[in-house]
This record gives C-alpha cells, sequence and structure tokens, in this order.
C-alpha cells in the first residue's frame, strides 16, 4: 500500500472553474477554485475560519473586484506542494500533494 | 503540525551541483558540523569535487574547523577554498565574537543567499551542514533548494533520537528523500580495543528501522576529533587510518555509492493554467 507521501501528481490543468489533476497512481480527480480558495491553508486564513463569521465584514476593493476566485499563478514548492497566487492577491497558501488529493474528487 | 506556512521565495538551480546533500538533526550538540565537515572532505578524499554550506547562521563551525576566520569581503571571493573543498559560512562575514540577533526571514535571506548568489561552479557534491531544529533554515532549504537528501545525524541515548525523529519527520513531509542515519559518539575505543558504550546502544538503528531508511553506521568517540577540529584540520584528513577516520571514508564511499544507485527525485510537474 502507498503512503499519503507516495502519492504524486503526473499532470494538472485548469478545466473550467476548477483544477483537473492525473494522478500517477491512476485516478483523474477536480476541485474547484472556490473549494482551494475557501481551503487556503496558510496560517491567516486557518485562523480566520476558526472565528465565527462575520456578517458586517465589508470586502476589500482588491477582494470586491476579482469576482469568483480564480489563480493567477500556481507554482510548486520543493517536492511536496504548490503556492497559488489568487486574483484577490493572496499567495500565502501552501497546497501539500497530500491536502491536493483529500480536498478533490475522483471524476 | 503541517510545515507549509510561509511563502517561499524563488527555485534556487544549482545546474553544475550534481548532488546537494543536507545534514542535519533535530538536536544541537550530536556533532552534526563534525559529521559534515568530515563527510564533506572524505568525499574530496575520494575522488569528488565538493563543497561544503554551513546554514548554520546563528552558531557557524565551518570556519575554525577548517583553520579559518573572518575574511576581508572586499578582497576575499567566495566560496572560500580550502584542504580543496569549497567552503561558505556566516562565520567568514561576522566576527566569531558578535552574535548574530536575527529573525527567522533574514535567517532564510542568509540561507537562500549563500545557495544562489555564491559561485559553487561544478560540484559532484553539495554538503550542507543545517543547524539543529526543524525551521527557518531547513523550510527554506526543503522549498527552493534542489536537495537530493538529507542525511540525520543523532547520538545513541533516547533524549537525542524523539529529537532526530522530529528531523525525520520533516523531511517526509517535505518529501526530501532521506538517505540514511548516521550514528555518532556511539563507543568508546580503548587503546585495547574495548568498546565502551557511553550513550547506550542502538538508538541510531532502531530509529532507521521505525523510519523504514538505512542505517549508515556507527561512528566512534575519539578525543581527537574535537582537538582536530579546534585545531582547523579534520580528522579524517589528519588521521585517515583512525577509527573514526576510516568510518568517514566508508561513509562516503557509501554516499558515493548510493549515489550511483539511487534514481533522483523528479521535480513537480509544472500547473497548465
Amino acid at each position: 500500500m502507498s503512503s499519503p507521501n507516495d502519492i504524486r501528481p503526473s499532470s494538472l490543468r485548469r478545466d473550467g472553474d476548477g483544477l483537473r489533476i492525473e494522478w500517477a497512481d491512476g485516478p483523474s480527480t477536480f476541485v474547484t477554485w472556490r473549494v482551494l480558495r475557501s481551503n487556503c491553508p496558510c496560517a491567516s486564513c486557518i485562523e480566520d475560519r476558526s472565528k465565527p463569521p462575520n456578517p458586517f465584514r465589508v470586502l476589500t476593493a482588491q477582494e470586491a473586484a476579482a469576482g469568483p476566485p480564480t489563480p493567477v499563478a500556481m507554482k510548486s514548492v520543493g517536492h511536496y506542494a504548490y503556492q497559488i497566487t489568487w486574483n484577490d492577491g493572496h499567495s500565502t497558501g501552501i497546497y501539500t500533494v497530500h491536502a491536493l488529493r483529500t480536498l478533490s474528487t475522483i471524476t | 503540525m503541517p510545515p507549509p506556512m510561509q511563502a517561499p521565495q524563488n527555485k534556487i538551480a544549482l545546474p553544475g551541483v550534481k548532488h546537494v546533500i543536507a545534514v542535519a538533526s533535530g538536536k544541537g550538540g550530536v556533532g552534526k558540523s563534525t559529521v559534515a565537515a568530515n563527510l564533506a572532505v572524505a568525499l574530496h578524499m575520494y575522488g569528488q569535487r565538493v563543497g561544503l554550506m554551513d546554514a548554520d547562521i546563528y552558531g557557524p563551525s565551518v570556519p575554525i574547523m577548517f583553520g579559518l576566520g573572518l575574511v576581508d569581503q572586499t578582497r576575499t571571493p567566495f566560496p572560500v577554498e580550502q584542504y580543496g573543498l569549497k567552503l561558505m559560512s556566516m562565520g567568514f562575514l561576522v566576527d566569531p565574537n558578535q552574535a548574530v540577533i536575527w529573525r527567522g526571514p533574514k535567517v532564510a535571506q542568509a540561507v537562500g543567499s549563500f545557495l544562489a548568489q555564491i559561485n559553487w561552479g561544478e560540484l559532484d557534491f553539495l554538503i550542507i551542514d543545517l543547524p539543529p531544529g526543524t525551521g527557518d533554515a531547513q523550510l527554506t532549504l526543503s522549498q527552493q533548494a534542489p536537495l537530493t537528501g538529507a542525511i540525520i545525524v543523532t547520538t545513541p541515548q533516547e533524549v537525542a533520537i524523539i529529537d532526530a525523529r522530529k528531523g525525520v519527520r520533516m523531511f517526509e513531509e517535505v518529501r526530501v528523500p532521506i538517505l540514511g542515519i548516521v550514528e555518532n559518539m556511539s563507543y568508546f575505543l580503548d587503546e585495547a580495543g574495548k568498546k565502551t558504550a557511553l550513550f547506550g546502544t542502538g538508538g541510531g538503528a532502531r530509529l532507521a528501522a521505525e523510519a523504514g531508511v538505512p542505517f549508515l553506521g556507527e561512528l566512534p568517540i575519539d578525543p581527537r576529533v574535537g582537538a582536530c577540529g579546534d585545531a582547523g584540520e579534520p580528522i579524517v584528513r589528519k588521521y585517515p587510518d583512525s577509527p573514526v577516520g576510516l568510518a568517514f571514508i566508508q561513509l562516503a564511499q557509501r554516499l558515493v555509492n548510493d549515489m550511483l544507485a539511487k534514481p533522483q527525485v523528479s521535480a513537480l510537474p509544472e500547473v497548465d493554467l
């Protein structure tokens, strides 16, 4: 049985409103950008998610102008992760390969 | 705890360097710098072109181990050469009596600069002597450097093993292959050839078995190891026929053979956006 650290993508590409990943061990998975953005693993987003939702939160001008979450860049980090730069300017989230596999669904 | 909490800077390419090996441990004081220095010299004695990068920004020890010290930055080309090795260390830049009082991001920046801005040229091995722990220097290297693998140094006792285990876990998390565990200070060998295990036995081998990685061997205690380091000539160069010297040469031979046999870890595929 392969360990989580053996899981490896063989290709990643934009597919409509999300990310299509072909995995070296066979499956093809898909995850929307919205799911990836709302599960950003950076420290500040994790902290924000731990707080009760603020119904009066005002979007920043950049967030308001950005529209639905879309990546403007996605680069590999070492041998273990990808860093996504979003259209709202946020870029500190580093998604491990394991997280991408967990967040995406086999289609 | 997952490691990726810090945005990486640009990746660093070292096209002239065949293998980049990090020498690490969870715990300080296990002889990591001694192992890194002697391994680097032993690899050179084995005919390899070798560089040694001291990534311990707060406590650099490469200069003293190689009989060097603070250099005139305006006149000295980096890396500094000694005993046929190319060397870089914070100890060449900062007076040994002066403390480097920096926060983490500055450390990461210095480590990145040592890798990217130093002309390492053509090397078979670049050995990186890491500071203890699982912090900024380790994370920077894991994210930016083309690491071939890591060697974990420990001593036999449990108090060292529990920290070495954390080092193993960190490299597993960031998918840097662990080339093996080296157990330092395994036993004292007296003149009659009797071994006395001062810090217990078998800790390194147990950790290797537990992690499923190779056990690269035991290094005996020899007072000359420290004396040679302080005198600026690593023991493997000064006393190559001593039990410790031979152990380092065996370690170097094994590393060279392992690198020949081991497939390189390929980079993650780029994303087609």
